[in-house]
């Protein structure tokens, strides 16, 4: 903003305004481009899951859970729609099984998409 | 009787009337909105709009007088629309008699007071309120408009547009001569058409949606073309009173003069628009009457000097 | 005319959020208002008694969007002053940084509401647009815009390296200019302030009688401002510019807020020029000892008091949070006693509300 005059200052900034580029996106038809730490949706590794359960207690939306039947048998839920994306399920976890992408979660109406099995260990030996 | 028909219903009657009202309002949001560096609206925003409120439910409070809020928007309609029909657009004017000037002033105030009425029926507190302050704001603005207006109508020696613009090729424009007279019918100008910084009675944040908080649907719709086309009969009439010099001879280059003024006028309405904040009323009144006036007057009073 | 009572209910353009008033006129003068607040209680407090420790910093977060990450700084400051450690330097330097950075955008959003109020629509679009380039500096650092989740007990959650260094001073630079040119608007623009100047002026003993904090009290006269008189962690080693203004109307507090914009951009560059190195986090155990414990800290809106009772276990006995906006409504009735029907949203503005603070 110029300063020829204090007074006039909003009017500069008006003028300026319109000589720039607009600084708003037409967003449904342009894109929107997230840095790489957002904490968008979960991805999730399962050979380095263990099962240990410590995401599922610090998780504070309950979105985690965990159906555990013994040591080698135990199945992993994740529930998109309660998760908060805080991320401390990233930081609990002590193998790197769970992280985040920087990727947008949409809505949808598939019944489908509102638990996500992210592990399903059937203990085989 | 074919090409009186033609005047009243294409141009420059209804059809020319209420596409320039939506071109106006498409132009005052682009502008605005480029000076707040958003992108804004694209063109078609304006019709859609329109055609939007016409499909939605129409409703009213209980007790409401529902013939009154029907007749309302349609008067004020029609009588902007007449208003229209007899100023000049780029020198055409098909329907022009002697002291037209005075009922064009007279049809552009009728929307003004079917507003207050339209307020008082509605039976709602905001729209109360809304509908008294459009009445104050009323008498704050209007007389310095009125003086303003009469002082080519002085130079040029008669109340008749068309004359007024005559005597304009002859002289030349009148804001040389009247250059305060034209700041203060752009004054007026906002005042009248409600708009930043006079929009009192439309103030969001204290008065919901002023006079016109329960309206919804068709009746809505036609309040919002009264406005526009409040706003282009306005511009239509600032410029000729003021830059009118016709009969230049090719008709495509006055069109294209009168175009480029019109645009001009709307970026110095939309850019008020955009600098200044929103009056009080009691701040709108000692305005009015305490500067206002006293410059219109002075204004007269050159004028009057200079033809003698 | 006589009396009717227009309700500034709890939807209405003026509010953000959720708040009942009714508000006695008669003409264009107002008569008096009467107040009802709970539309967003959430029951924060009895929630927090049901999670752990771990879990409860994310519902901290939760309570009001604009102040987050001071409430989870205080929060966190509560529970280690129960364990008795203190976190490395670098981090309590990045918990300031972020703190400072939250009280400038929440500055900006705050005038850009007030110049819509009063129809300035200009001011409100470039403010939120400078406001922008601080949630972009958020956005990088930290993950998100408006939920950060930064801390964690025992210090933050990451670090920043030379290129978030360059970044933000860069966006630094940017804001000073952008700020000083509000401030010339502010005092000169004229309808903005024959709108703000005169309206509603509080008495410092007013403010004292009813324990109002934060930017108000300060545009009143009153000198208190607890990064000065009961600072954190690195606050007692960075100087603290404490602005106050003498006359109390609506205008003072503009300033002031304004002002103080510009103080919080002179202290995040000498928060990061002098940013030690170091870790960024130490581990703690999950059982909180027994124990209780008050922090107060400076929100953008005055003064947070997070008390914290512990019973050795990894689930709090008792938090209790007081918010600053709870004092500032309290006053709300007594300024809406002698104004003009026009001058309420610069009332309601100026007073800076968030009821999900208030309400919890």
């Amino acid at each position: 903003m110029y300063k020829i005059n204090k007074r006039f200052t909003l009017l500069f900034a008006v003028i300026d305004a319109m000589i720039k580029p607009p600084e708003t996106v037409k967003y449904p038809f342009a894109s929107l481009e997230l840095p790489e730490g957002f904490r968008g949706a979960i991805v999730f590794d399962p050979d380095k899951c263990i099962g240990c359960g410590l995401c599922v207690r610090d998780c504070p939306a309950e979105a985690l859970q965990i159906n555990k039947k013994s040591r080698e048998e135990y199945t992993l839920l994740h529930y998109p729609a309660r998760c908060a994306y805080c991320g401390q399920c990233e930081d609990s976890c002590r193998h790197g099984a769970i992280s985040h992408s920087n990727k947008l979660v949409g809505s949808t109406t598939n019944k489908d998409e509102w638990v996500i099995v992210l592990k399903e260990e059937k203990g085989e030996k | 009787m074919i090409r009186s028909l033609f005047n009243l219903l294409v141009f420059p009657g209804f059809m020319f009337l209420v596409l320039s009202g939506l071109i106006f309002e498409w132009l005052d949001r682009k502008f605005l909105a480029r000076f707040q560096r958003r992108v804004g609206p694209p063109w078609y925003q304006p019709l859609a709009d329109l055609i939007k409120l016409f499909s939605k439910e129409d409703l009213l409070p209980k007790n409401a007088n529902d013939l009154l809020a029907t007749l309302l928007p349609l008067i004020s309609l029609s009588s902007v629309l007449t208003a229209g029909l007899y100023v000049p657009i780029a020198g055409y004017t098909p329907f022009s008699f002697e002291g037209d000037l005075i009922v064009i002033i007279f049809l552009m105030s009728v929307p003004t007071l079917a507003y207050y009425l339209a307020g008082i029926i509605s039976l709602g507190i905001y729209s109360i309120l809304g509908g008294g302050r459009s009445l104050l704001q009323f008498f704050a603005y209007e007389i310095p408009l009125l003086i303003a207006l009469s002082g080519p109508a002085i130079l040029g020696g008669s109340w008749s547009v068309s004359s007024i613009m005559e005597s304009q090729g002859r002289l030349g424009p009148f804001i040389i001569f009247q250059p305060l007279g034209f700041i203060l019918a752009i004054v007026g100008l906002i005042g009248k058409l409600k708009r930043d910084p006079f929009d009192i009675p439309k103030a969001t944040s204290e008065v919901v949606g002023g006079s016109l908080t329960e309206f919804s649907g068709a009746k809505l719709g036609f309040w919002n073309l009264v406005m526009d086309i409040q706003a282009v009969v306005g511009i239509f009439l600032l410029i000729d009173l003021y830059f009118g010099w016709t009969k230049m001879g090719y008709p495509i280059l006055s069109i294209v003069i009168f175009v480029i003024e019109c645009l001009i006028l709307i970026l110095i309405l939309s850019g008020t628009s955009a600098i200044f904040a929103r009056l009080r009323i009691d701040q709108l009144a000692g305005l009015g009457w305490r500067i206002l006036v006293p410059l219109a007057l002075l204004q007269i009073g050159f004028v009057i000097l200079m033809g003698v | 005319m006589d009396k009717i009572s227009i309700p500034i209910g709890p939807q209405h353009p003026l509010l953000k959020e959720p708040l009942s008033m009714m508000v006695d006129i008669s003409g264009e003068k107002v008569l008096g208002g009467s107040l009802r607040l709970g539309y967003v209680h959430r029951g924060i407090e009895r929630l927090a008694q049901q999670r752990t420790y771990v879990q409860n910093i994310h519902l901290i977060e939760r309570i009001c969007g604009i102040c987050s990450h001071v409430h989870t700084t205080t929060y966190c400051y509560a529970v280690e002053a129960l364990l008795g450690i203190e976190i490395p330097p670098r981090a309590q330097y990045i918990r300031a940084l972020m703190c400072e950075l939250e009280r400038i955008h929440s500055h900006l959003l705050w005038l850009g509401i007030l110049a819509k109020h009063i129809g300035l629509d200009t001011i409100f679009m470039h403010t939120w647009h400078d406001r922008e380039m601080v949630l972009d500096i958020m956005e990088e650092v930290s993950g998100g815009r408006v939920s950060h989740a930064a801390n964690q007990i025992g210090g933050v959650r990451f670090d920043l390296d030379a290129e978030h260094d360059k970044m933000i001073r860069k966006i630094l630079i940017k804001l000073h200019s952008q700020v000083e040119g509000l401030l010339d608007v502010i005092e000169t623009e004229p309808a903005a302030m024959a709108r703000t100047k005169g309206v509603a002026p509080i008495s410092p003993d007013l403010i004292k009688a009813y324990g109002v904090v934060g930017p108000v009290a300060r545009a009143s006269g009153v000198d208190v401002d607890m990064r000065r008189d009961a600072p954190l962690p690195p606050y007692d080693q960075l100087e603290v510019k404490v602005i106050t203004h003498k006359d109390g109307d609506a205008w003072a507090r503009t300033f002031v807020r304004v002002e103080e914009t510009r103080v919080s951009l002179n202290l995040c560059e000498t928060i990061i020029r002098e940013m030690p190195r170091g870790d960024v986090v130490v581990r703690t155990p999950r059982r909180i000892p027994a124990g209780e414990v008050i922090i107060r800290s400076e929100a953008p809106r005055g003064e947070l008091f997070y008390y914290l009772r512990s019973d050795g276990s990894d689930k709090p006995a008792r938090l209790k949070v007081r918010t600053p906006t709870l004092a500032a409504l309290s006053l709300l009735p007594v300024q809406l006693s002698e104004i003009n029907v026009a001058d309420i949203p610069v009332v309601l503005a100026g007073v800076d509300l968030c009821i999900a603070c208030a309400d919890r």
